[in-house]
């Protein structure tokens, strides 16, 4: 007999094919199907649990593998579930595991906690597609097909007693026959006959005791409110989609029943996470975006107490998912920011280059515009006296222009105010150079350009006899007196050495320099060195150089040179994100725990609040990484062959 | 057979393997704190900050850990990867990543590599390439300080708002330890007929 009972929620549910009984009074009906809200579960199907923390955005995977119903009606429909594990969930028993695909799940083997679980039937949140990869003899392999179209693979197992990965798969798991686990052999349609012949009601084909499914003991409760993710509310069409509806059942109806339902649920936070990313991207507030989320997952955060370590390794792992979500379409808010911004660095040197051309239309020298740029009292005007070339004087101004602008960057660059009288005293110190410098220039411009190799510099410039000056201090005092020059553009793995061998021989200098090291704020591809000149002059003439020419590296990059801008010493008082509370009020150990380190566990205020600074910190890390990865495809794109063309 | 600046570069390639790179530490943090920190991993070696000569002066420390072997490095960077680590004040976590050549100063040289320079003529027809080039470095590294300020911000956002948090936590748990303690909790258990409360 069949029974049709509408459930409490409104859903629609039904028995399908009965298996036997069981139990100490024969009172427990076993079943080989069921239609639940228009779907239809039969044994061995793979379906999704909603996880029972308020904010967890991923349902868990399990295979049924026993149906039963009680018939006390008072006692609630049971299904036991055979657990498959996210690579997130085992993340630390996965070191050294190979080839760990982004959908690949790992099957429960063994005995003990975790194996399987007794679940309420109203706990299933859907169906989803689990296929077999395994290249085990017995197990049908599928097509490459259904292995894309397939919500999850899998092909190793995570034995739960020994808290181990498993490449082979035993012949039984949680009492049930690896066959039934593999991919099934036959269609639907051959499973249903069989399923046809099979005996009825008092068959005692079901040799499983009923005591053993209602032990669960496992710490994984389900409530009635099931959540759904988005990517479940997909999988389930498509699950509905794919499945031939070979069944006697009466016809189920179609996608439309599952998309309602999972509209329905109001608590799925991948939707939420979702939609808000969406409506912020479009306003383009890039601080709305990101204290919105954050704010929603600390209020949220509190209220889950008591979590499991593997949850909070989940949870942080859901952290990085949603992390990238948001970060994807943060970033690219992030970036036209970014754009935008450094065009409107762009556009105050286009300003100052107007007011180039305004002034010399009228005049044709420089002198005077020299004199309108340097704004601070201390210009040498009586050293722009001297003329220029008739040749030189169409070039420059035109360089001087980009010269200006190249300038202003190097100010945005150093963002201090200083530097700007710092370069303007440059552009006035220029001129007072005269003939000899335009003649180096010329020189440069003239030389043959081969390939020169860079050579070793002679020790000469470094004194034998004296204790060289550890590099902070040379360059405290090489910053007061104003020789210290910043290059960049450089190959990130060039040594201090040979950026001074790259002076000497380029430019014929003697020099001090020390790379940059990289770190997680510096661009990774480029290096930069921070170098120091005996004399203020031998710096700007440097810098000139380099402006007006264009060294080229055997790296493919021109050198860029500009005045450095370096970080006064001292530290800062307070470190933002550490904490201080009055001596009052903590205790003396918790002082004692502050004041050296320690990691922090899942069950206090503590660790949530580490847990917004890592997923501020990944989101930085993101926004980096396509940051550079932007920069580094512009680079390429003007990328300057190294061995000159012949002519 | 290896020439002498291949020994070298290969010893110097094994100390990097061993070494961690955290980041995200306080500038007040020193060696001693540092290494009584890693010494729970393992044993170190070394500890090396790395200066931050250009960057804002709220940057938060690079530090180079140098430990004993391998394994200490890799469970070091495990650990830290899965739990938030703090050293010397909570609650924000450092964060480790293996060791790069790059990040060192006093790295040796790449044996078998020169470098080449040449110059390039104003009328070659890369000389303008070169200087877009040029513009695109400066401009990049424009980008990046820019962002860098963004971030430093709102860190300094985020930590004023849980220092506020912490603060209402802490009033909160002091108002019910209070309560408790003056007996007040009872009183009103009393009167509402609570059965089994607890503290009594």
């Amino acid at each position: 007999m069949e029974e049709s009972v509408v459930a409490s929620e409104g859903l629609e549910f039904k028995w399908g094919k009965k298996k036997g009984v069981g139990g100490k009074k024969k009172d427990v009906q076993f079943y080989e199907s069921f239609i639940y809200d228009g779907d239809e579960y039969r044994l061995y199907d793979c379906v999704l649990v909603g996880d029972a923390s308020p904010d967890s955005t991923e349902p868990f995977i399990g295979m049924i593998i026993k149906i039963w119903e009680h018939a006390n009606k008072h006692i609630p429909r049971k299904v036991k579930l055979l657990w498959f594990f996210k690579p997130s969930e085992i993340a630390p028993y996965l070191e050294g595991v190979p080839d760990v695909l982004a959908n690949e799940l790992f099957l429960a083997s063994g005995e003990g906690l975790g194996l399987a679980n007794t679940n309420l039937l109203e706990a299933i949140g859907g169906k989803c597609s689990v296929l077999c990869i395994s290249k085990d003899k017995r197990n049908p392999q599928p097509s490459d097909e259904k292995i894309n179209s397939a919500d999850f693979v899998f092909r190793r197992s995570f034995d739960v007693k020994h808290c181990k990965v498993v490449d082979t798969i035993d012949d039984k798991i949680a009492g049930v026959d690896v066959k039934f686990i593999f991919n099934r052999a036959c269609s639907e349609k051959e499973a249903t006959a069989a399923q046809n012949i099979e005996a009825d009601v008092n068959g005692n084909s079901d040799s499983l005791k009923p005591n053993g499914p209602l032990a669960s003991g496992s710490g994984r409760k389900i409530e009635d409110n099931h959540f759904e993710s988005s990517d479940c509310k997909k999988s389930s069409i498509g699950c509905i989609q794919e499945k031939e509806k070979g069944h006697y059942q009466l016809a189920t109806k179609k996608a439309t029943v599952a998309e309602e339902r999972s509209n329905k649920d109001s608590g799925s936070r991948g939707n939420h996470f979702d939609g808000k990313a969406q409506e912020s991207e479009v306003k383009k507030q890039l601080t709305k975006q990101k204290s919105m989320p954050a704010e929603e997952r600390y209020s949220n955060s509190f209220e889950a107490s008591g979590s499991r370590i593997i949850h909070s390794t989940s949870r942080k792992a859901q952290v990085n998912d949603v992390k990238k979500q948001l970060t994807k379409q943060k970033s690219m808010p992030a970036e036209e920011r970014y754009s935008k911004e450094s065009s409107g660095l762009n556009d105050r040197p286009l300003k100052k280059q107007k007011l180039d051309g305004s002034v010399t239309v009228p005049d044709g020298r420089n002198t005077t515009l020299l004199q309108n740029i340097t704004s601070d009292g201390k210009k040498d005007t009586g050293s722009f006296k001297r003329p220029r070339d008739k040749v030189t004087l169409e070039e420059v101004p035109p360089e001087k222009r980009s010269f200006v602008k190249k300038r202003d960057l190097g100010v945005s660059v150093s963002e201090g105010k200083t530097t700007k009288t710092v370069t303007e005293k440059g552009l006035s110190k220029k001129p007072s150079f005269g003939r000899a410098e335009d003649k180096m220039l010329a020189d440069d411009n003239e030389r043959n350009y081969q390939v020169t190799e860079v050579c070793r510099r002679p020790d000469a410039g470094k004194s034998k006899w004296f204790r060289s000056l550890p590099w902070e201090e040379s360059m405290r005092e090489a910053e007061k007196k104003g020789t210290v020059v910043l290059l960049q553009n450089l190959d990130p793995t060039y040594t201090s050495d040979e950026v001074e061998d790259i002076v000497y021989s380029a430019l014929n200098e003697q020099c001090e320099a020390r790379m940059i090291e990289r770190t997680s704020v510096t661009i990774p591809h480029v290096g930069e060195a921070l170098v120091i000149f005996k004399t203020r002059e031998v710096a700007e003439r440097v810098i000139r150089r380099l402006d007006e020419g264009c060294l080229l590296l055997s790296s493919g990059r021109p050198l860029v040179a500009s005045f450095a801008k370096i970080t006064p010493p001292g530290k800062p008082s307070s470190f933002s994100g550490h904490i201080k509370l009055h001596k009052t009020q903590t205790r003396r150990e918790m002082r004692d725990a502050v004041a050296t380190s320690h990691c922090s566990q899942p069950n206090n205020l503590e660790f949530d609040m580490a847990m917004e600074w890592c997923l501020h910190q990944a989101r930085h890390e993101q926004a980096s990484e396509s940051v550079s990865k932007r920069q580094l495809e512009e680079m390429k794109l003007l990328r300057i062959n190294f061995k000159p063309k012949l002519p | 057979m290896a020439t002498p600046e291949e020994v070298a570069y290969e010893k110097f390639l094994e100390r990097v393997r061993r070494t961690v790179y955290i980041d995200e530490l306080t500038p007040l943090a020193t060696a001693p704190v540092i290494s009584s920190a890693f010494n729970q991993f393992g044993t170190v070696k070394k500890v090396s900050f790395i200066p931050n000569y250009l960057g804002p002066k709220e940057l938060p420390m690079g530090v180079l850990v140098e430990m004993e072997n391998e394994e200490m490095t890799q469970a070091v960077i495990s650990t830290v990867s899965q739990l938030p680590f703090m050293v010397a004040g909570m609650p924000r976590p450092v964060r480790a990543c293996a060791a790069e050549p790059n990040m060192f100063v006093d790295k040796p040289k790449k044996p078998g590599r020169t470098v080449r320079f040449r110059w390039i003529k104003p009328n070659d027809p890369d000389f303008d390439k070169a200087r877009r080039v040029k513009r695109l470095a400066r401009k990049h590294s424009a980008e990046n300080s820019f962002m860098l300020k963004k971030q430093l911000e709102e860190a300094e956002k985020l930590s004023k708002q849980q220092a506020e948090t912490a603060v209402t936590h802490h009033k909160k748990f002091e108002m019910m330890d209070k309560l408790l303690y003056d007996g007040v909790a009872q009183k009103l258990a009393g009167r509402y007929d609570l059965k089994g409360f607890p503290y009594r």
